[in-house]
């Protein structure tokens, strides 16, 4: 089966692994060393919520964990928490997509705010519950607050780069199937 | 894949099902994992660093030296006023350097009087810095020397003039410097002309708070913080910084380092301190010798026999066949 499936979607499955390793990669770039009042947005977690909203069939769950466990361990979170919870939520967000695909863009940006909630709040209760050291909560709730102001921009950005938008109804795939 | 909405989803659903749960499982036990045997993990974690950035190295220098300059090439627009003022401050600067070179030759006297010999222990390695932690909850940098340059956990680290951190996590190639500013960095240190010890504590801010303070009063702003050496953690009497008024009323202090630009610093060789390695012998007592002895020798002879045996079978299977 595997060998009938058209290029093209290993070629977008691709272009999202490369679009989350060059954020990586400008995230480590040693800019600024000196603490933010204002933290960044969490941009990979942003365009991946984009993703599997508009279009799930280009970012697999092994990605999603892939990306992450990467990222718990390059950044200096606790490994495996941070991938666990993004893979629970992206997987409500992939369950949702359909239904989503004719709603209001309120709703998607209210769908994904949950879900970015959601992965916040549950990965400090996780951390509560094994007793870990914790940064400081008004950091982390600005930095998710940021983080769901910037989905309408990554919205944007993953339109204007990669035409990634939700699929008209009726749309099909190169092999007729609907999407 | 069989990803038609008609046909198929009726085993795949299941299935994918099934992975997505190994998937979370496997990543809620390496979390777990790691809050249990967090050094282990760290290592892997130092591991995994070493192997990711490095081979990033040389596109990521050229990206951070543009960048840099497009930073500066902001500030040319006010370079008259900069002339200007750096003129003013050259002048001072004279001023200064006459009282230094001054102190330097009554400071030299003085060693010299008392025989004084500086501590040669305290040489240091250069580092690069490479990448930064990439997470605002975060303070910590990534220098370019490693275990390969005999870099060890704890070591302190300073640029020109004052203390940056302290090495947290060594890998081949590459180390990490937990930087003052950090929430989990805590370095005993002294206030200068009081004599105060306290504990200077990150909080993710640029000025990080002085903890534990005996007497608020005895201390002012202005006064010089340096390593007390306290807990035998780090060499004393490097300088971190000066005593300075929050604004939320509490004593912090304005680092010396110049953390807008660290681009190289040294790690300072340390007296060796106390080693984590494993979990548990820290706070849970070490089991007493006499089982623990007589149990690793019931295990090595078991252990060793087959190993012990095969190369024995080997070597007769190789003389066999030569003479065959």
């Amino acid at each position: 089966m595997a060998e009938t499936a058209p290029p093209r979607l290993w070629l977008r499955h691709l272009v999202f692994v490369a679009f989350c390793l060059a954020i990586v990669f400008l995230q480590l770039l040693p800019l600024n060393t000196t603490p933010r009042l204002l933290p960044m947005p969490d941009l990979l977690l942003v365009f991946t919520c984009v993703w599997v909203i508009r279009r799930p069939d280009h970012v697999s769950v092994a990605t999603v964990a892939f990306l992450f466990l990467l990222t718990d361990f390059v950044f200096h979170r606790p490994p495996g928490l941070m991938a666990a919870l993004v893979v629970i939520a992206t997987e409500a967000l992939r369950a949702r997509a359909t239904s989503l695909r004719a709603a209001s863009f309120g709703l998607e940006w209210l769908t994904a705010a949950l879900a970015i909630t959601a992965v916040t709040i549950g990965g400090r209760f996780a951390l509560t519950i094994v007793m870990m050291p914790q940064a400081p909560l008004g950091l982390t709730l600005l930095q998710m607050v940021m983080t769901i102001l910037a989905y309408p921009l990554a919205v944007a950005i993953a339109w204007s780069l990669f035409g990634i938008s939700r699929p008209a109804p009726g749309e099909v795939n190169a092999f007729g199937q609907r999407l | 894949m069989a990803r038609g909405k008609d046909t198929g989803e009726d085993y795949v659903a299941p299935l994918r099902r099934l992975i997505v749960s190994l998937i979370v499982i496997l990543l809620v036990a390496i979390f777990l994992v790691w809050r249990i045997d967090n050094p282990r993990v760290e290592r892997l974690r130092s591991e995994v660093i070493d192997t990711v950035i490095p081979p990033m190295d040389w596109v990521m220098t050229p990206v951070t030296g543009i960048a840099k300059l497009l930073q500066d090439f902001q500030s040319y627009q006010r370079i008259y006023e900069q002339n200007q003022d750096l003129r003013r401050e050259l002048q001072r600067m004279r001023a200064w350097r006459e009282a230094a070179l001054q102190l330097e030759q009554e400071n030299a006297r003085l060693l010299d009087l008392n025989n004084v010999s500086l501590d040669p222990a305290l040489t240091y390695v250069t580092g690069v810095v490479m990448a930064d932690s990439g997470s605002p909850f975060r303070q910590s940098v990534l220098l370019n020397v490693g275990a390969r340059d005999g870099i060890v956990d704890g070591w302190p680290t300073m640029d020109g003039i004052g203390l940056v951190g302290r090495i947290s996590g060594v890998g081949q190639n590459t180390s990490r410097v937990m930087l003052l500013t950090d929430t989990s960095s805590r370095i005993p240190v002294t206030i200068q002309p009081s004599g105060q010890r306290a504990i200077l504590a990150g909080d993710n801010s640029i000025y990080p708070l002085l903890e534990f303070l005996e007497e608020t009063d005895a201390v002012r702003p202005g006064d010089r913080v340096i390593t007390s050496g306290d807990g035998a953690l780090f060499p004393a009497d490097l300088l971190v910084g000066q005593v300075a008024l929050g604004t939320d009323r509490r004593m912090r202090v304005r680092l010396a380092a110049d953390y807008g630009r660290l681009e190289f610093l040294r790690v300072l060789r340390a007296p060796p301190t106390e080693q984590i390695t494993d979990p548990g012998s820290l706070i849970v007592p070490v089991p007493p010798e006499g089982p623990a002895l007589s149990f690793g020798l019931d295990d090595t002879p078991d252990g060793d026999d087959p190993d012990g045996a095969a190369p024995d079978a080997e070597a007769a299977a190789a003389t066999g066949g030569s003479d065959g």
